[in-house]
């Protein structure tokens, strides 16, 4: 347990640091890099065995993806 | 354990210091609304680090409203910067033909064996996925009745847990499969959110 609750939290703070700090600064790579802070809140769950919490954090993960690549699929668009 | 939580805690604060730093110094309205998906992910950490019962209630509630709210600001946003010309076609490849229904299949499959709040978000996923991947002709009346009668069979299981308690594992069934119903409808309108006929 303490050995995945420890990486789930150097892993979100790698993340987070990685999101807020995105190096080239395009939509893409700060969406493809919101997945790492997301990997390290599934492990942080997964040390505590909360597994329903676990999935739904999966299922709507892929929503926001669905919507925030929508969002860009408009903007190229019109631009 | 009080340690683990501590620190856990300790990280948490820093990341959410962070990442509101980030949120701050930034102008351009896309990237701002992408740094909220983010304040989300690290506040959610909060309420996982409380590590109970009561972690996974408050969590399931939380995704759920962050979803519509990103929904609803993605909306804002396209209207305010005037996005109204729609995205042409996606991709028009083989496997966007015949992965839909498969993958659908088993995440309503899954969903159905869960039952319940997180059945019905997996299986209403398998039903987004296969909503996004193809044109959609269903009429959506039908579903938003199935879903309106699945909302009176639940309030129904409630009263029977309050009126007779010895029959619980009867409300029980009722309440799970009817908000199984209730969620996968609900979810399977985002599928539809490219626009199309009788939406």
């Amino acid at each position: 347990m303490e050995a995945t609750f420890i990486l789930g939290l150097a892993i979100l703070l790698i993340g987070v640091l990685a999101v807020a700090f995105v190096r080239p600064k395009t939509y893409v790579a700060r969406l493809i890099n919101l997945e790492i802070p997301g990997w390290g809140l599934l492990l942080v769950m997964l040390a505590y065995d909360e597994t329903l919490a676990l999935l739904t954090f999966i299922a709507v993960t892929a929503i926001s993806t669905f919507v925030i690549v929508r969002l860009m699929e408009w903007r190229d668009e019109s631009c | 354990m009080i340690l683990t939580y501590s620190i856990g805690l300790f990280v948490a604060f820093a990341v959410t210091g962070i990442a509101f730093f980030a949120l701050m110094r930034e102008t351009d309205g896309l990237h701002r609304l992408l740094l909220t998906d983010l304040v989300e992910v690290v506040t959610l950490a909060f309420i996982a680090l409380v590590g109970t019962d009561l972690a996974e209630a408050l969590i399931l509630p939380g995704l759920v409203v962050g979803t519509s709210e990103l929904i609803a600001l993605s909306e804002i946003y396209r209207v305010k910067e005037g996005f109204n010309r729609p995205p042409s076609d996606g991709l028009q490849i083989e496997v966007m033909e015949t992965a839909p229904p498969i993958l659908a299949a088993l995440l309503v499959g899954y969903g159905i064996i869960l039952s319940g709040f997180s059945g019905g978000a997996v299986a209403g996923l398998g039903v987004i996925f296969y909503f996004l991947s193809r044109d959609h002709h269903e009429r959506f009346e039908v579903i938003e009745t199935a879903s309106g009668y699945s909302w009176v069979i639940w309030i129904f299981a409630f009263f029977t847990f309050m009126i007779f308690p010895e029959r619980w594992f009867f409300a029980v069934m009722l309440a799970g499969s009817a908000i199984l119903v209730k969620v996968m409808a609900k979810m399977s309108i985002i599928g539809t959110m490219r626009g199309g006929p009788n939406v």
